[in-house]
């Protein structure tokens, strides 16, 4: 075999080729291309984002202010709905709640029923169901 | 026509159809081969013409006239031929150069190839170059571009560019002469 030289007269071609007519027939639709990219690609400039973003900060703000007023006023509804099953359901009875109570509860109880003596004689005298009163 | 008019044609609104179709005429055969010689694929390389031509259309308020509009289209093509064969390995989770060693031992059952023996060895010895020579190879040896002219398409000097075609050259004599 002849020894191969780059610089030979007979030059190796590539050897590609092209489908008939390929050449005569390579157009390019330059509307549709254009149009195509208009719809492809959406600009958000930075402006939009910001307003975006101050949109998305404010609802955030609004759900959670929301959450929150809802979450405390169940938590209130749910605070006097115990104390209505308690005084209601509650086998608890006097016996128990003194055990229950320590010598501080007792001594605030003692607090807040401090009653004026006099004004306690005054109730007695003008009440007729005494009877029940010292029994009770 | 001065090219300065030529690029103004493109821009303009009313003349840009016409304009665009003699730059279609003039640069479709040369950026083909070009890209063929890259891909190796007549489908791909149809594809990566088409991508370029609307590239070159799409940028062309971004020429600066720096270079010249020849090597600046070419660049284009050359880059995007580039780009697309390294995607289209990557997707196959191969690399660019085993995606090539496939398609050149598949050449002779490809439709639009109708070389010899000879030509299917010279596409195999290519492959045994680092990329950029087989690049400048190609360019130079199928496509007999002038070294001032690649040098601006691929941003490397003259004479770096002569080195490496010369030392392509040696491999591929070697390749091609043994056995």
């Amino acid at each position: 075999m002849k020894e191969f030289k780059i610089n030979d007269e007979n030059k190796i071609t590539s050897g590609f080729t092209t489908p008939e007519g390929y050449f005569e027939n390579f157009t390019i639709d330059l509307q549709n291309n254009e149009s195509h990219q208009k719809t492809d690609r959406k600009v958000i400039s930075i402006n939009t984002k910001r307003w975006l973003t101050s949109v998305a900060a404010v609802l955030i703000v609004a759900i959670s202010v929301t959450i929150y007023t809802k979450l405390v006023i169940e938590k209130t509804e749910d605070s006097i709905e115990m104390e209505n099953y308690i005084s209601n359901h509650s086998d608890l009875s006097q016996y128990d709640l003194i055990t229950l109570l320590d010598e501080k509860d007792i001594e605030n109880l003692s607090v807040e029923m401090n009653f004026n003596s006099t004004e306690t004689e005054e109730e007695y005298e003008n009440t007729n169901e005494i009877e029940n009163y010292i029994t009770e | 026509m001065e090219e300065k008019d030529f690029i103004l044609q493109l821009l303009n609104p009313k003349t840009q159809n016409s304009a665009f179709q003699k730059l279609l005429s003039d640069y479709k055969r040369p950026l083909y081969n070009i890209i063929r010689n890259i891909v190796l694929d007549h489908d791909d390389a149809n594809d990566v013409l088409q991508n370029t031509f609307i590239k070159v259309f799409q940028n062309l308020n971004n020429f600066k006239g720096d270079s010249k509009l020849y090597s600046w289209i070419y660049r284009i093509a050359t880059n995007e031929a580039i780009t697309f064969i390294n995607k289209k390995a990557k997707i196959s989770g191969a690399t660019s150069g085993e995606l090539k060693s496939r398609i050149v031992e598949n050449l002779e059952a490809d439709t639009h190839f109708d070389g010899n023996e000879i030509q299917i060895k010279l596409q195999k010895a290519i492959l045994t170059l680092p990329e950029k020579q087989q690049l400048v190879f190609k360019m130079r040896y199928f496509e007999e571009i002038k070294y001032e002219e690649m040098s601006t398409i691929l941003g490397t000097s003259v004479g770096a560019l002569k080195a490496s075609y010369h030392l392509a050259v040696k491999k591929i004599e070697n390749f091609m002469n043994k056995d």
